[in-house]
């Protein structure tokens, strides 16, 4: 029987959109598709190994300007009166060298240290909050890119959210996300269940995508179906049924090509994910090494702290030999919950062939009382707080994560992964009348990995290589801190810190050199990335403000 | 469109897309080119074979049946010669079937049919089977009037029926013991009568009763135990339901178990693999306790509320108005009022106001705490401000005239929103900078949309308008005036100096109050224009995409000096301003659009450019209805634009749109929930059990969303993997019969009675018929998508009837007996599986 089928004949001629060159590919038989696609993403690298992707994107803009602090500013103390942090009175601040971790003694617990943490560059501190990114640093482990942004930046939550994830700022018109199409350019998006996971509550715009379905999984624990009877027969039967009733074909509506990928993902990935252990009695992973110096806990426990903090007792000593503890946790026992989210994350990537993990931590739109202004000295209440809280969530995933992928690797390590966090603005370099701050622009992304280059320590002592980008005047970065018009970025009336890199240059680096897309695959997934007037690649002015970016920056 | 056929080589075939075919006279004579709105169907593939011809077609919406016409020549008449029932495919042999012209025509649902259903799944929370019976009856232009006008249709949900009167329970599970346990919550007296516990899944009368004396119509004796804090229950002679006496429940204390409880040892045992049904009657009373029965183990619970109707919103309601609600209990009474109000467009518009002017009650919460204050705690008095909101909404909303600006008043005026964007804190005397989150959301999410209108300049000066809106402690018939004095009872009036005016010591309600002295009192410049050093310039005009009437409008206004209380008129001059501009009118007749039509419509339509589409011309047709109504704004000439559009009426809006998780929870219930003739429904739940599921599907929590955008309108925004899973467990679960594992997803008062649903509107006698039992779930389940273009579900459906459990074997629906338990499960089972498929998620 000789049959053209009209439908697919006009599919073809309509189709939109980018991802153009491999969306004419979607009717030829998909095991060509692979084949056919350009690059290596999702492909094993020269050592043998698939390169990964885990994001964790900080919802309601991160104050950079208290993460990565700029210690070395004359204004910086002025400017935020109840927010700052002084330098450590004993540690010489000025020296060049290695980023400074301050062990918690028994007496002062973890986040005992009220005071910035330096970075080794003479200019820059960790806020202490973040003291667990220091061993990371130190290992050379850790990029801290300062002043990223966009032209033009959206001071709206929602609209600056979606520019990031869709990467094309100011392009609302751009409906789908940034990684749905570096997925859909790996040409392993149609034959692989699960090529990207996003766990949390729906899918995040930065996976969203009308060609393929990118899995969300709210609950690993719950991901599973149940049916009447609820028996494994029952359950086999009810599940038959309904492959056979989402095989039948109907009119076209709006959402049913959305809803038949979401189903197909579904019922291939519930398989999949009824094989990873996701459940509490499975979460043994621990460090290395007495964490945080806690040789106590050490000896009594056999190991470091628990790498995933999902309830209290896993959650660094706090349940050390000498009695309950809450200066000894790791995270607010508020950050249990993301931590399950975190630790399916690392799962996934670990034990399946997932190429992109994401999760959020909401919270950081801290337009008041984002620190303890309540304690006595000024300068000393600065390091705790709600912005202190959201810190430790993310100074502590990192080094979890790089535990857990030096410890225990399966399918992914560390110099596999690359893990970086996006927040879609930053706030101002003043603090308010609330002892907060309010939406501003740039703001710094955190990058971590086995393969990420940072901080170096020089043959003969100093500093080869810092880890530190835009925020210190080192000698290697093409455009050191750049003050304000007037003076110090601080400076009243100069509310909004300048951006020095574009988000874009940094996403790219990231999946063209370590995901592996070519750079024609990169103007399809960042629309507009090789536009003279953006400068984008090699840095430049852009045309849109004027303003000056280094373009991408050297951490691969 | 025309589809040239391949030739074919043998038969001189040839087949016609797209042609004007003549219609029957019963067929829908559509003459619109509207998408879906077909004459014939799109024939995608011809085959031929040996003696055979062969039809592949694309589906249509909405269609009854595929029928295959024939003429001999091209100036005949195409006759009905088949009906395509095998999957959108028809074949013929060559030897009846004559050499000639071919044509598939699909017969649609009516206009009014279709009509009928889109106004049952966008005006209603999904259609509901006495619902749907009723719209076909009246005509679905006369539902819709209805709905228009809300306070046309009477309604007293909010009311508790206090006439105590006896009211049935019925209940399935499986005998988890021999022991049934009867007792109160709390100190309190209940009548219970007629208790029966019989094999199987329902009780018609025939089968006997496994419980001794359950009529008490003898003496207790060991028959019925009683536990000390029951001692002083009696038979008794006053309230009887049937026979001479009943049971008179007296309860010092709440009972849990054995030891505190009513108790009968059944004898002989109890099967533990068999379904049981439990039935009884108690008096209601007023009284907010609540009488359980229940198996030990729990197989079988039954747990009633005795102040009236179960699972009703009026004793929640009461909670609500003295201010001694949870926020759960706000939750459930929203959900219960949407699953059974006879005024859906209004519970619907209620949901679309508080999804739009975003309050969070967890902030109102965090406000209270803390701050002192006079009377109950603060979770009580965070959720009595969203009541008040609610409330002032729903009175303004039965108001024929009501306009947005009216609605947008309310919002403004709320403690709740003065809380929840910072107003409350705000202020503008002296050199303070006001707070500019409110202006913020003001100008891109409630009235103008992102970026549409407005710049920083004008949210800087809209901020100032805010100043000294704030909250005090008010005396009650102070409620709703701002510029009342802080109230002056106290609970402790002998305190001297500033502790008298504690907040811990002043009685009042927390109300809206406008402080003076906070105000920014200078002239605010609204939708100027100005320059970089801060110049103010000309007056910002509407863009030319409006086009007339709005076009090149100059839409500033000064708001001039104020001092003192005049200071409050700022706001109220702004959002008079504001409510009726153009660019509101786009803004929200596009949010209203997106609601009722589908998601495709976009802000910033050319209204003046040559191209324009059906949806850039109803957003017009809304904005023109907004502007020449008098007053202007006024929300139902809005709606009527949309309802009677084309666009609605036809397949451009029906199933064109994903459920969100409260529809998704609200239409499962609804979807299932006939009225039996005892009075009681088919399918039931309390309210408060869906607020996990909704949770777990996308974290929709009402009433307390952080982010001031809403909860998505959209399909993208709640399907995905995850929460597909969430829904597929939900459905399963709420169809389970209490007891089995997997229902507390739904929660045991979630219940459906799957069987009295088919009895009801189904009849007896097609019970047994798997045919006419998937014919009907499909009709109600999905009433717009046409019999033929189910006819894959359907066929799914009979083979799960007919096959057995372990899913191996064929197990005929035909020999099993209604009312046992395999007939249920089985029944249960399918109606999991039909509302588990792709289509239920769709409205």
């Amino acid at each position: 029987m000789n049959i053209l089928s009209r439908r697919s004949f006009l599919s073809h001629s309509t189709k939109l959109g980018l991802g153009a060159a491999l969306a004419s590919l979607t009717d030829i038989p998909l095991v060509m598709q692979r084949v056919l696609a350009e690059g290596t993403i999702g492909q094993p690298g020269p050592n043998g190994r698939v390169r990964k992707l885990l994001f964790i994107f900080l919802r309601g803009a991160n104050d950079g300007l208290n993460s990565v602090i700029p210690l070395g500013d004359s204004a910086y103390a002025t400017s935020r009166p109840n927010l700052a942090l002084t330098p450590d009175p004993i540690q010489p601040f000025a020296q060049i060298g290695s980023a400074f971790f301050p062990e918690a003694s028994s007496g002062a617990g973890t986040y005992g240290h009220p005071y910035g943490l330096p970075l080794g560059n003479g200019f820059a501190a960790l806020h202490p909050s973040l003291k667990f990114l220091a061993p990371l640093y130190n290992d050379g482990d850790l990029a801290l890119i300062h002043r990223v942004g966009y032209p033009k930046q959206s001071r709206s939550h929602f609209d600056s959210q979606a520019y990031w994830e869709n990467g094309a700022p100011a392009d609302s018109a751009v409906k789908d996300g940034l990684l749905y199409r570096a997925m859909i350019e790996s040409g392993l998006a149609n034959t692989s269940p699960l090529t990207a996971v996003s766990i949390g509550s729906s899918l995040p715009l930065i996976l969203r995508g009308s060609k393929a379905a990118m899995t969300n999984i709210s609950n690993p624990t719950r991901y599973s179906l149940l049916s009447i009877p609820n028996t494994a027969a029952g359950n086999s039967k009810a599940a038959a049924a309904l492959a056979a009733a989402n095989a039948a074909r109907f009119a076209d509506k709006r959402e049913r090509s959305l809803l038949e990928l979401q189903y197909k993902n579904l019922s291939e990935t519930l398989q999949l994910f009824a094989q990873l252990k996701f459940e509490e009695q499975d979460n043994t992973f621990r460090d290395d090494v007495a964490t945080d110096g806690d040789t106590d806990w050490a000896n009594a426990n056999g190991g470091g702290y628990y790498l995933f903090p999902t309830v209290a007792d896993k959650n660094g000593g706090w349940r050390r030999s000498s009695g309950n503890r809450p200066d000894k946790y790791v995270v607010p026992t508020g950050a249990h919950e993301f931590f399950e989210r975190l630790k399916a994350a690392a799962i996934i990537l670990n034990n399946t062939d997932a190429l992109v993990a994401g999760v959020s931590i909401d919270g950081w739109d801290t337009h008041s009382d984002q620190v303890d202004a309540k304690n006595e000295a000024a300068g000393q209440g600065s390091h705790t707080g709600a912005h202190a809280g959201l810190l430790r969530r993310v100074g502590w995933s990192l080094y979890a994560l790089q535990k857990y992928f030096t410890r225990y690797a399966n399918h992914c390590r560390w110099d596999d992964l690359a893990v970086v966090t996006l927040s879609e603005f930053g706030r101002t370099t003043m603090e308010n009348s609330d002892a907060g701050t309010d939406h501003a622009e740039a703001s710094v992304m955190f990058l971590a990995g086995g393969n990420i280059k940072g901080y170096e320590p020089g043959t003969l002592g100093g500093v080869k290589r810092t880890g530190v980008w835009n925020c210190g005047g080192d000698g290697d970065r093409a455009l050191p801190w750049v003050t304000g018009p007037t003076g110090s970025m601080f400076r009243a009336g100069d509310r909004y810190l300048q951006r020095n890199t574009d988000y874009r240059s940094v996403l790219a680096k990231l999946i063209r050199d370590h995901l592996g897309a070519t750079p024609e695959q990169l103007t399809r997934i960042i629309p507009g990335y090789a536009a003279a007037g953006e400068n984008l690649q090699t840095g430049g002015m852009q045309s849109k403000d004027n303003i000056r970016i280094i373009g991408e920056p050297d951490i691969i | 469109m025309t589809f040239v056929a391949p030739c074919l080589r043998r038969f001189l075939v040839l087949c016609l897309f797209g042609a004007a075919g003549v219609a029957s006279a019963e067929e829908v004579l559509v003459t619109s080119n509207l998408a879906g709105t077909k004459l014939s169907s799109q024939v995608e593939a011809i085959g031929a074979g040996v003696d055979q011809i062969e039809l592949g077609f694309e589906p249509t919406p909405a269609t009854e049946e595929y029928r295959v016409r024939f003429a001999p020549s091209l100036n005949g008449m195409f006759e009905v010669i088949a009906s395509a029932t095998n999957g959108f495919h028809w074949s013929g042999l060559l030897g009846t079937s004559p050499v000639g012209f071919y044509q598939v025509t699909p017969k649609q649902l009516s206009t009014n049919e279709l009509l009928a259903t889109t106004l049952l799944y966008r005006v209603a929370y999904g259609p509901a089977p006495d619902e749907l019976e009723r719209v076909r009856q009246v005509g679905p232009e006369a539902y819709l009037a209805e709905q228009l006008a809300g306070e046309s249709v009477s309604e007293n949900l909010d009311t508790i029926d206090t006439t105590p009167r006896w009211q049935k329970v019925t209940t399935t599970g499986l005998a988890s013991s021999s022991r049934l346990y009867l007792y109160l919550d709390g100190a309190g007296d209940a009548y219970l009568d007629d208790v029966r516990l019989v094999a199987g899944t329902s009780d018609d009368g025939s089968r006997p009763n496994l419980l001794r004396n359950g009529g008490f119509e003898t003496a207790l004796g060991s028959d019925w135990n009683l536990s000390a804090n029951l001692i002083g229950s009696a038979r008794s002679a006053e309230f009887v339901h049937s026979g001479g006496a009943s049971l008179h429940v007296v309860a010092t204390e709440g009972g849990e178990t054995q030891a505190s409880s009513i108790f009968q040892v059944i004898t002989p045992s109890l099967n533990a693999l068999q379904t049981y049904s439990l039935t009884y009657w108690y008096r209601t009373s007023g009284q907010g306790a609540r009488l359980t029965l229940r198996l030990s183990g729990s197989g079988i619970v039954s747990s009633q509320n005795l102040s009236g109707e179960p699972n009703s919103p009026g004793p929640i309601f009461s909670k609500l108005q003295t201010a001694t609600a949870t926020r759960a209990d706000l939750r459930a009474w929203h959900v219960l009022r949407a699953i059974q109000s006879k005024r859906q467009l209004h519970e619907v518009l209620r949901q679309f106001l508080e999804n739009h002017f975003v309050t969070q009650v967890s902030k109102s919460q965090d406000y209270f705490d803390g701050r002192g204050y006079g009377g109950p705690d603060p979770e009580r008095l965070a959720v009595r401000t969203e009541f008040v909101e609610n409330t002032r909404w729903r009175e303004a909303l039965l108001n024929p005239q009501v306009t947005f600006y009216d609605l947008l008043k309310i919002s403004a005026e709320s403690p709740a929103m003065i809380v929840y964007l910072d107003t409350v804190t705000s202020r503008g005397d002296g050199s303070n900078i006001a707070n500019e989150n409110y202006a913020r959301e003001l100008c891109e999410l409630f009235c103008f949309g992102v970026d549409n209108g407005y710049d920083q300049n004008d949210i800087l000066q809209i901020s100032r308008a805010w100043t000294g809106w704030r909250l005090d402690l008010l005396a009650p018939e102070n409620e709703f005036n701002p510029l009342a004095p802080r109230s002056t009872t106290y609970l402790n009036p002998g305190v001297v100096g500033s502790g008298l005016n504690a907040n811990t010591n002043v009685i009042g309600i927390w109300s809206f109050r406008y402080r003076t002295d906070r105000h920014n009192n200078r002239a605010k410049y609204l939708f100027y224009n100005w320059d970089a050093a801060g110049n103010r310039l000309g007056s910002k005009k509407v863009p030319a995409r409006f086009g007339p009437p709005w076009a090149g409008r100059d839409y500033a206004k000064t708001l001039p000096a104020r001092i003192g209380s005049l200071g409050l008129q700022d706001g109220y001059d702004l959002l008079k301003h504001m409510a009726d501009q153009p660019f509101t009118q786009e803004y929200l007749s596009v949010k209203l659009a997106r609601l009722f039509v589908h998601d495709g419509f976009a802000h910033g339509y050319d209204f003046t450019d040559a191209i324009s589409t059906l949806e850039e011309e109803l957003v017009k047709n809304c904005m023109l209805a907004w502007e020449n109504s008098t007053p202007r704004g006024q929300i139902r000439e809005v709606l009527k634009v949309i309802f009677n559009s084309d666009l609605f009426g036809r397949h451009d809006a029906s199933l064109q749109k994903a459920r969100t998780p409260l529809e998704f929870a609200v239409s499962t219930v609804r979807a299932l929930r006939a009225r039996k003739e005892d009075g009681s429904f088919t399918a039931e739940t309390d309210g408060y059990s869906v607020y996990n599921f909704m949770n777990r599907a996308g974290r929709m929590r009402l009433f307390d969303r952080a982010e001031p955008d809403g909860y998505p309108e959209d399909a993208p925004g709640w399907i995905s993997a995850g929460t597909l899973a969430e829904r597929l467990r939900f459905v399963q679960s709420a169809l389970m019969p209490s007891g089995m594992s997997g229902k507390e997803d739904a929660g045991a008062n979630t219940r459906v009675d799957v069987l009295g649903l088919l009895q009801l509107k189904l009849g007896s006698t097609s019970l047994t018929d798997a045919g006419a039992v998937a014919d009907f779930l499909l009709r109600t389940l999905f009433p717009a998508e046409g019999a033929a273009n189910l006819a894959a579900y359907r066929e799914v459906a009979v083979n799960f009837l007919n096959t057995a459990d372990s899913g191996l074997s064929a197990s005929p629906w035909a020999n099993l007996t209604p009312g046992t338990p395999i007939h249920d499960q089985r029944l249960r089972g399918l109606v999991g599986l039909l509302m588990s498929t792709q289509r239920f998620q769709e409205q």
